[in-house]
């Protein structure tokens, strides 16, 4: 997983276009960056670690020239990062750069091949195969176009690739299982792994699918299918604005995106919910049956999303389950003939949730997106999209559309399986409170005292039940995420069975106990237990049941309804990862080893 | 070099209007169903503005939430004053990000696009300071100026008395060496004041210029300003006087009586009167057959099922219950230890607040936030924060 970017038409501020373009996608990967610009000459700079060294590098050097040029921001997959493995790479007269995000997975006898030709290789990437490609057809004679186009032609795998070629002064591009989209300009024209790469310049997009071949000039852009064929596009307007991408003056992206809850609910339910009717109207759920059982696949964050809408779906008497997306594609559950299939991705290029969902289609199931990716490859395979309307998230740990996904699934199984009608307009009425609700935990949370308690134990646990189970999964993953400390999520009543035994004086519980039902009160059971291992006791309540008397810490949300309080008990949670995080000086919004989307399975 | 840059202080509580400011600074308070400084952000970018600095402080997460990075596609710059020691302090916090001549404007105060325009188009580099002033019958309660053509040759905070006819609006333009010399300014108690840096600026013997200008100036002292503020926006605001929002739901027999503003995603319901002189927030809604009159009611907040609000001012996420009455009527209002008399005013009810079913609160109480005022209750004295009153 990786970022591309690239652009013509800038003339002389080439360079900071791609530099900044690349560091609106430092969330796809930040272990090495590089450009490439074209000019009287080809020029490449690549370094090493994070953007600013390649930044570095370029001031204290000459700087490189050129009229258009592609970029790169790599998460290393084939070989470790260092200055040889980044991109771009380039064949061995240096006349030809590539750029590429993805796996090549037949790269090795195709090295094996050119390197039995003589063609030496600098790095230990599978990408570098590319370039040399490229060469040996140039070499053949072809143009450019139809010498990019035999390589694609070689090469198997997954890919979103950009080349440029000395002496020419144009892209050449293509997607196959990863994302890559054209920006459109006036006179300029951009590629990105993803729309923020160039939000800053134009909001007029062009989405490529899998086998697209685009190429960019000065003059315009032309796409072609695999076969080469030109094909019709549509320029869509994105409406974000590149506002929505900068930190606000907030140290991190992940507390500006906790601070901008409220907000992107907002944005989630507008039109959405109807209080005087009492009833929730969905646009692009319009066309779906209610189905007779549901599987849902997701990875990491999204996951946990799913498992909470599972116990919704059970709620309204629906068969759910939820699976792990990267097992679901290669073991595949049976799902009854009206049975639907949903996706829930964030990104909506999560290749793992790709593959479910393309093995759930290939054997004839309806499929469906929950996604924040507009334009997205989940979005545009599967039958059916919902969108979250978070807007874009940059931080790796996902917080907002995690809030958003739990939101939009609320309003999935709201619409596939109405409930009766007073308990829908309760549900209209909390979802219409939560933005405030949300307001309310950020301006009274204690989650920095509690962290100050906390710091420096030994491990830190976290139990739920019932619909909070998932939200104890959640808090631990995103503890973990971000403060590298050992964390872990248990059903509550799963404790006995194992875990406790790793219970201490020095491993904190936060327990998640909202509302006053019989699974409240068992979870205050399983309170009591830790509390007699001496464990500290960190409460996420609403204040209705009387666990507070067990917790040496309370994080206080307001009552609310039981589907929305597991939104709120989150939030709580967010603010303790992060301020554990902060406290630790950890690189929050770029957590190591951890990428925003992952488009490699 | 064009006069393209402005700060915006933004970093003061306003505790005379206390309880609303809990949890936001006064700029984020309600001027009709928008934030003060978002009247003041249109200002500058109306006349031209691009390169906008905002000074946060108090509870500046809150500014910093409501605009992001940009406002109508202007960078939003951010600068953070941890203490509130004075206007003059707030700006010293931009100081490094200024290049070249400036504007200061107030984001509590809200100030039109004519007005920065005028100030704008008589600063000349030539002077080091040149500030917008406004006649007013108040001026000797506010700042005060007197001007020799277009020079100021006094500026007196607050004389109480005198002859002066002109007040200071509050909307500056400076040269870059005003910036050295308020630093050099000596603090009173630490605070420092623009003004203490204008008036170092006459005393050295340089030229501070002064524009008039007719603009709109309201200045927000107490809580019931907002009301009066709410009343001078909606009559010049809202067309043809009812004014709703695309997204908002208003059912078929509520009725609208202008002026009044429904916000985004707001919700009247059946048999509700609203107006006149009435701004719902975003997100607010009013239940069937309450009655809202002359009130400002924020964010989130539910007015319920045949509740009275009459001239007066609700926080964030208030739950009004069924039937609960807040009439308005001269009243004497008691802030901190000084007591308003005879100030209209019905109730201000702080974020977050709960007025149970049939309750009543008695015209100038003021509840904190979180409060709880049980059902059928009669509030007659003001409540603190997160206090429960039981009947």
């Amino acid at each position: 997983m990786c970022g591309i970017v690239g652009c013509v038409g800038h003339g002389d501020d080439t360079l900071d276009v791609l530099l900044d373009g690349l560091e609106t996608l430092e969330y796809r990967g930040y272990d090495s960056a590089g450009v490439a610009l074209v000019g009287d000459s080809l020029i490449v700079k690549k370094r090493e670690g994070r953007l600013e060294r390649l930044r570095e590098a370029i001031e204290t050097s000459d700087r490189p020239g050129g009229t258009l040029g592609i970029g790169h921001t790599r998460w290393s997959t084939h070989g470790p990062p260092t200055d040889a493995n980044a991109h771009p790479h380039t064949d061995e007269s240096g006349r030809v750069a590539v750029v590429h995000n993805g796996i090549i997975e037949n790269y090795q006898p195709l090295r094996d091949k050119l390197e039995a030709d003589g063609v030496t290789f600098t790095s230990d990437t599978d990408t570098e195969v590319v370039p040399h490609l490229i060469a040996a057809f140039l070499q053949d004679g072809l143009d450019p176009e139809a010498a990019f186009r035999r390589a694609l032609d070689r090469i198997e795998g997954s890919y979103a690739i950009a080349a440029v070629v000395a002496g020419d002064d144009r892209i050449y591009a293509a997607r196959n299982d990863s994302p890559l989209v054209v920006g459109v300009g006036d006179g300029r024209f951009y590629l990105g792994s993803d729309v923020p790469a160039f939000l800053e310049h134009t909001r007029d997009v062009v989405f490529l699918d899998d086998g697209d071949l685009v190429v960019v000039d000065a003059d315009g852009w032309q796409v072609t299918d695999a076969d080469g064929a030109p094909a019709e596009k549509e320029v869509t307007t994105v409406t974000w604005s590149a506002e929505q991408t900068g930190k606000s003056g907030y140290d991190h992206y992940m507390l500006k995106e906790i601070h901008e809850q409220p907000t992107a609910l907002r944005q989630g339910l507008s039109g959405r919910l109807d209080e005087l009717a009492g009833t929730v109207s969905v646009e692009e759920l319009s066309g779906i049956e209610a189905p007779g059982a549901v599987q849902l696949v997701a990875c990491g964050t999204s996951y946990h999303a799913a498992l909470y809408g599972v116990e919704l779906f059970r709620q309204a008497g629906i068969p759910a389950q939820a699976f792990l997306a990267s097992e679901y594609a290669t073991g595949p559950a049976p799902v009854l003939e009206d049975g639907i299939v949903v996706g829930v991705t964030q990104s909506g290029e999560t290749a793992d949730t790709l593959s479910a969902l393309r093995e759930a289609q290939a054997r004839g199931i309806e499929t469906l997106a929950v996604t924040n990716g507009v334009g997205s490859t989940a979005a545009r395979e599967c039958d059916h999209a919902l969108f979250i309307r978070s807007g874009p998230e940059i931080g790796v740990a996902a917080t907002k559309t995690f809030s958003s996904q739990l939101i939009a699934l609320n309003l999935l199984v709201e619409t596939l399986a109405p409930g009766d009608r007073g308990d829908t307009r309760t549900l209209v009425s909390a979802l219409r409170d939560l933005p405030g609700d949300i307001q309310e935990v950020l301006d009274e949370t204690a989650a920095e005292t509690v962290v100050e308690e906390n710091a420096g134990r030994d491990a830190f646990f976290f139990i739920g039940r019932g619909e909070n189970f998932p939200v104890a999964l959640e808090g631990a993953l995103k503890f973990k995420e971000i403060t590298y400390e050992h964390a872990e999520g248990f059903a509550a009543g799963e404790l006995k069975h194992g875990p406790l035994a790793l219970v201490t004086d020095r491993t904190p519980v936060f327990a998640v106990v909202t509302g006053n039902d019989e699974r409240a009160r068992k979870t205050i059971g399983n309170v009591k237990e830790v509390e007699a291992r001496d464990a500290p006791v960190v409460a996420v309540t609403d204040g209705a049941s009387d666990v507070e008397r067990y917790a040496d810490h309370v994080l206080s949300i307001p009552e609310t309804h039981p589907r929305t309080a597991p939104v709120l008990a989150n939030v709580q949670l967010q603010l303790v990862a992060y301020h554990m995080a902060n406290q630790l000086g950890r690189e929050i919004d770029k957590p190591r080893n951890l990428a925003k989307s992952v488009t490699v399975e | 070099m064009p006069l393209d840059s402005a700060v915006v202080l933004a970093a003061g509580e306003g505790r005379r209007l206390r309880p609303l400011t809990r949890y936001r600074p006064k700029p984020m308070l309600p001027a009709a169903n928008r934030p003060i400084l978002e009247h003041v952000l249109d200002a500058l970018v109306d006349a031209g503005i691009d390169d906008i600095h905002v000074v946060v402080g108090y509870r500046g997460d809150r500014v910093r939430d409501h605009f992001g990075p940009t406002y109508r596609d202007r960078p939003l710059t951010y600068h953070t004053q941890k203490k509130q020691l004075g206007s003059g302090h707030a700006l010293l916090r931009a100081r490094d990000a200024l290049k070249g001549d400036f504007l200061v404007v107030n984001g509590d105060e809200i100030v039109g696009s004519d007005t920065v325009r005028a100030v704008v188009d008589v600063h000349s580099p030539a002077d080091t300071c040149t500030l917008a002033v406004a006649e007013s019958d108040d001026a000797p309660l506010y700042g005060a100026v007197r001007l020799e053509d277009s020079t100021v040759t006094e500026l007196i905070e607050k004389p109480g008395s005198g002859s002066y006819r002109l007040l200071n609006v509050g909307a500056y333009a400076f040269s870059p060496t005003f910036l050295a010399t308020i630093d050099d300014v000596e603090r009173e108690e630490g605070e420092l004041a623009l003004t203490d840096g204008i008036s170092r600026v006459m005393e050295r013997g340089g030229h501070v210029r002064g524009v008039r200008t007719d603009g709109m100036h309201s200045e927000v002292t107490y809580p019931w300003d907002l009301l009066e503020l709410a009343a001078t926006l909606l009559s010049v605001d809202a067309s043809n006087g009812v004014e709703v929002s695309d997204s908002a739901s208003v059912a078929e027999g509520a009725a609208l009586y202008p002026p009044v503003v429904i916000g985004a995603d707001a919700v009247v319901e059946p048999g509700a009167i609203v107006g006149p002189g009435t701004a719902v927030g975003r997100n607010a809604t009013i239940e069937a057959g309450a009655v809202v009159r002359r009130s400002v009611v924020d964010t989130d907040t539910r007015v319920g099922m045949n509740a009275t609000v009459v001239d007066s001012i609700t926080g964030q996420s208030v739950q009004i219950g069924v039937g609960a009455t807040a009439p308005g009527a001269p009243a004497d209002v008691r802030i901190g230890n000084r007591v308003h008399e005879g100030v209209n005013l019905g109730c201000v009810l702080a974020d977050r607040v709960r007025i149970g079913g049939g309750a009543t609160v008695a015209p100038g109480v003021l509840v904190g936030p979180g409060a709880d005022v049980g059902a059928g209750v009669t509030l007659r004295d003001n409540v603190d924060e997160d206090a429960e009153v039981r009947g």
